[in-house]
């Protein structure tokens, strides 16, 4: 009995090629990334999943309307968001607009060359700091499109008042308020020590060395030059991190804790832990568990000062804005239009409607209309007073050298690490 | 057989269903409550209050869209995956020589491929083919994917078939094409069902090629749409969970549904 | 049906002048569709990755030949022996569990009673989540302040800070992925184990074989193949896995639950060392392939014969 007969194997061997001869000879350029060819073609425009979506899809809408050139925005599951843009980048399938934290993220592509440099005029339209970190390299590639979110301390106010203290506003004074919260047996500061969430206590480290050594020392680390972390400074804040860890300020579960499963803010909003170091997102957080918290016993207030230390409590950590960067994918006319709309009112407004904070020249007169007017007023005043305002560490440094030292900070957090072997394992990264 | 109850067993499968059903049972109750109040009672208590909202949030993220693509993902790379893989599994299983030997060996080697580290020449090929942002995109390497299992656990199944029965069909003068189609795909089965089970699964779970090949909302799957709850800076819990749910519902309506054809395809032959 | 020599008159000349092989056997050309279609979407891919794995690259730039580097620095790293320890504990772990569960609820749910039918659909369920949605729920549930480990701290050992140890995180990571693929590997020995003639179980009753003693003499003999695939699969699956690490523990407390694909993931989607990441995956491909070979040439599974032959 005979199987398939060799011109029935040589047929099905050609049909397959020539499939794929075909496919690939059928290839569309990727969906709406103009390949730089008509300058007032379409643009893709990328961004996180997140609630200013809506916001963002008005502001596309009403572009579109208005002009020749159409902008399509696609929202990215943030957790893949970084993989996705790294993959696309350097294909045919490269967005032409896309949402980024600015520093050291845009790095890699700044040296590849992939993107735009953006019209200086629209500098003029936006607060000094913030305006920062989207300049890369000496080139001016990413506008604000976002809130700022800076990092403070929020607190319980039920719980303070109960136990008759003040919130902190020195180190001598944030310690003592460990030991009264530790013996009511409330834990002091909410943290999420899950490796899943180590970019909780990156702030600690930030703050304290801010706080020791002032801004000066980590711009120096975000310029290249890696040996600043032998600076005594780091030792120790190291030291004080590893000695309020002991005190037990963090409890003995953090180690379990994750943000994003509501660990630590739940924690705040029930009365089961005093503080909480966070973002200013974290608002948005509380409101969602608790609402009445959020609005009557949820208080906030800068990170101390540390006595002896060089920074000034005025100083600021977190991130100054998220930025829209335009890559060489992009037809230059629409796209340069389109980033003008990160400063037009209709946005200003959408976005504190959402509860963020603009950092546009005009948005401190916006701010009344937000839901928490305190809140929105008392961010606003602490960046625009910021004489200083660090960028996260992670975003600031980009994900290869950040990496690495996230899982550092992780070590000496869970006590793997001593602080002076905190020192010498960061140092290692970059030998 | 025997008639006496084997109570040993009857346990252990009470204690087995108690650690299936615990987390499950969180999972609900969580997902029922609303986000204010969710802890309360913790995950294993009863609910304070029941509500729907958690659902219509879910829903109202496009999940529905984003369950019919995977739908429609999941039937593709299954009947790809089993049009392919029954005749290589049949050729392994009966052929002669260095078939046998070497292609189930290079499907071994399959097996092994970590998508994550092939990711980018895949999306690389896949952007040449032209299939960037389109369901083919994430149907058929996802296939690819799931053929060295698919494969080992076909020819699983029709290495049972006993060389009598070929004998027979050979006697007869039967040519390959047919012995297929009467003898070894009806015995086999089981292996064919818990191959398609598989590769079913696998285009449900799949995240990174989704990720990857797919960025407009026409194309989004299941799993990027549970990822628009797990934000690294929101803690919608209950959305979240009822969103996990929500993804497995499908497939938990066709498993019901087609439960009773899968189990029969699992017995295979039973008593020789 | 036509008899032999009718068939071969019809055939053109050219097929008749070769051999044909005896039997009825399938030819090459049964498995050459789905061989090419693999090899463009698994193979070629791989062979890329190897090619990677001897360059130096970030993803954006073109890579650059750097010959045999990454592989020295692959074998001189001592994270990637820790990760390899990492690796190989999860895996024993997984499988030291999986699979006598496996092998008992898959012979139990063999069993034609009604009840048995009920409660196997109901082991099923954890199958339908997909690997991140599992993950996620257990992040969830193992919260030490509001999950499970607060509620039912007995079944912790009262220590709810369960990510927050090596001991703890690897516990989890094996009790996770078991409950997410016991019903797979279950699903495969119920099939299996339906097969098993019951003439056997007669014959071992009537010689008076306990319960114990038949199921030993009997059951497991005869799942010897499936024993070969589910392990096989547990053996791949080790060293392939990576997202329930991930969502998890994300490699932690600091690296304690970095195994080798996790590594390898991070390497490439984190520090962006492409070249690194695909040595390491060639590795990983390379181990596993041949942790499969071992097992099949050691248990004559590429025998291709059944577990019945010569009976």
């Amino acid at each position: 009995m005979n199987s398939m007969s060799r011109r029935q194997v040589l047929a099905t061997i050609g049909g397959g090629a020539a499939l794929m001869a075909t496919a690939a000879a059928c290839k569309s350029s990727g969906s709406s990334a103009a390949a730089g060819g008509s300058s007032t073609g379409d643009v893709s425009f990328w961004t996180l999943v997140d609630p200013t979506n809506t916001v963002q899809q008005a502001e596309v809408t009403a572009f579109n309307a208005s002009g020749p050139g159409k902008v399509t925005l696609s929202t990215i599951a943030t957790a893949g968001y970084l993989d996705k843009i790294r993959t696309a980048m350097g294909s045919s399938a490269m967005p032409g607009l896309f949402f980024s934290w600015g520093g050291g993220s845009l790095g890699d592509y700044v040296k590849a060359g992939k993107l735009v440099e953006l019209d200086p005029a629209l500098k003029t339209h936006f607060l000094a700091s913030p305006l920062q970190a989207g300049i890369v390299d000496g080139k001016f590639v990413g506008v604000p499109c976002r809130g700022t979110q800076p990092v403070f301390v929020f607190y319980n106010k039920k719980l303070f008042t109960a136990a008759g203290v003040q919130p902190p506003t020195t180190w001598s004074e944030l310690t003592a308020l460990v030991k009264t919260f530790k013996a009511k047996g409330i834990t002091p500061f909410a943290l999420a020590g899950s490796g899943t969430s180590s970019w909780t206590e990156l702030m600690w480290v930030e703050y304290l060395v801010d706080r020791v050594a002032g801004p000066g020392l980590f711009q120096k680390l975000a310029a290249g030059d890696w040996s600043q972390w032998k600076d005594p400074a780091v030792l120790q804040a190291a030291e004080m991190i590893t000695e309020l860890i002991s005190s037990g300020a963090f409890g003995d579960k953090f180690g379990s804790v994750n943000y994003g499963a509501g660990g630590t803010s739940t924690l705040v909003a029930t009365g089961r832990a005093a503080m909480q170091l966070m973002g200013s997102w974290d608002y948005a957080t509380l409101a969602g568990i608790d609402p009445a918290f959020a609005a009557n016993d949820l208080g906030y207030v800068a990170f101390p000062s540390v006595e002896g230390g060089k920074g000034d409590i005025a100083n600021v950590v977190g991130n100054p804005t998220n930025y829209i960067s335009m890559t060489t994918a992009a037809a230059r006319t629409t796209a340069a239009d389109f980033l003008k709309s990160t400063y037009s009112d209709a946005y200003v407004q959408g976005l504190v409607k959402m509860g963020e904070i603009p950092v546009t020249t005009t948005a401190q007169q916006a701010l009344s209309a937000a839901s928490d007017p305190a809140y929105a007023n008392f961010q606003f005043d602490l960046v625009s007073k910021a004489p200083a305002f660090t960028q996260s560490w992670d975003q600031a440094l980009g994900s290869t050298l950040a990496t690495p030292m996230l899982t550092a900070i992780q070590k000496l957090f869970n006590g793997q690490s001593s602080p002076q072997q905190f020192v010498s394992a960061v140092l290692a990264i970059q030998s | 057989m025997r008639n006496r109850p084997n109570y040993l067993a009857g346990f252990a499968a009470l204690v087995w269903l108690a650690v299936i059903g615990v987390p499950l049972y969180a999972l609900l109750n969580t997902a029922a409550q609303p986000q204010t109040s969710y802890t309360d009672g913790g995950p294993l208590g009863l609910p304070s209050s029941l509500t729907f909202d958690n659902v219509l949030t879910v829903v109202r993220s496009g999940f529905l869209g984003y369950l019919w693509n995977t739908i429609l993902v999941a039937a593709a790379t299954v009947a790809i995956v089993l049009a392919l893989c029954v005749p290589i599994s049949y050729a392994v299983v009966r052929g002669r020589g260095w078939i046998n030997r070497g292609v189930f060996r290079l499907f071994l080697l399959g097996l092994a491929i970590p998508s994550q580290a092939v990711i980018i020449p895949l999306f690389l090929i896949v952007n040449k083919l032209g299939l960037y942002d389109t369901l083919w995109g994430v149907i058929l390497p996802t296939a690819a994917f799931s053929m060295p299992v698919s494969v080992l656990v076909i020819s699983g199944g029709m290495r049972e078939i006993s060389g009598d029965l070929y004998e027979a069909m050979a006697l007869d003068g039967a040519a390959p094409r047919r012995v297929l189609r009467e003898l070894v795909v009806p015995l086999s089965r089981s292996g064919i069902a818990t191959a398609g089970v598989f590769a079913a699964l696998q285009a449900w779970n799949g995240f990174l090629f989704p990720l990857i090949m797919t960025q407009s909302e026409g194309t989004k799957l299941a799993t990027l749409g549970l990822y628009n709850f797990v934000s690294e800076y929101g803690a919608n819990v209950p959305a979240l969970l009822a969103a996990v749910l929500m993804s497995a519902i499908p497939i938990l309506a066709v498993y019901l549904f087609a439960r009773r054809s899968l189990v029969n395809g699992l017995m295979g032959v039973g008593g020789k | 049906m036509a008899s032999l020599t009718g068939v071969r008159v019809e055939r053109p000349a050219s097929a008749v002048r070769r051999a044909a092989p005896s039997g009825g056997r399938p030819g090459v050309a049964w498995a050459v569709p789905g061989l090419l279609f693999f090899a463009v979407f698994a193979l070629v891919p791989m062979a890329g990755v190897v090619y990677l794995s001897l360059s130096h690259w970030d993803g954006l730039s073109s890579p650059q030949f750097i010959g045999l580097r990454n592989w020295t620095r692959f074998f001189g790293d001592g994270q990637v022996v820790q990760a390899t320890v990492i690796t190989g504990v999860l895996m024993l772990g997984n499988i030291a569990v999986q699979a006598p569960i496996s092998i008992l609820l898959g012979v139990w749910s063999a069993g034609y009673q009604r009840n048995r039918a009920v409660l196997s659909a109901v082991f099923f369920l954890p199958l339908l989540l997909s690997t991140a949605a599992t993950a996620v729920m257990w992040r969830q549930l193992l919260d030490p302040n509001f999950g499970l480990p607060a509620k039912i701290s007995w079944l912790f050992g009262g220590n709810a800070n369960v990510l927050g140890s090596q001991e703890g995180s690897i516990a989890a990571l094996v009790a996770v992925t078991s409950w997410q693929f016991i019903p797979f590997h279950t699903l495969l020995y119920q099939g299996a184990a339906r097969t098993i003639p019951k003439s056997l179980y007669e014959a071992a009753e009537i010689d008076g074989a306990g319960r114990v003693r038949a199921f030993f003499s009997i059951t497991l003999p005869q799942l010897r193949n499936t024993m070969v695939t589910s392990t096989t699969f547990m053996v791949v699956g080790g060293l392939t896995a990576f997202d329930i690490v991930l969502l998890l523990t994300n490699g932690g407390p600091g690296t304690d639950t970095t195994t080798l694909p996790f590594q390898m993931y991070q390497t490439a989607f984190m520090t962006y060392d492409f070249g690194y990441a695909s040595a390491i995956a060639t590795f990983l491909l390379l181990l596993a392939t041949g942790a499969s070979l071992l097992l099949v040439k050691l248990t004559g599974y590429q025998r291709m014969t059944g577990t019945l032959e010569g009976m």
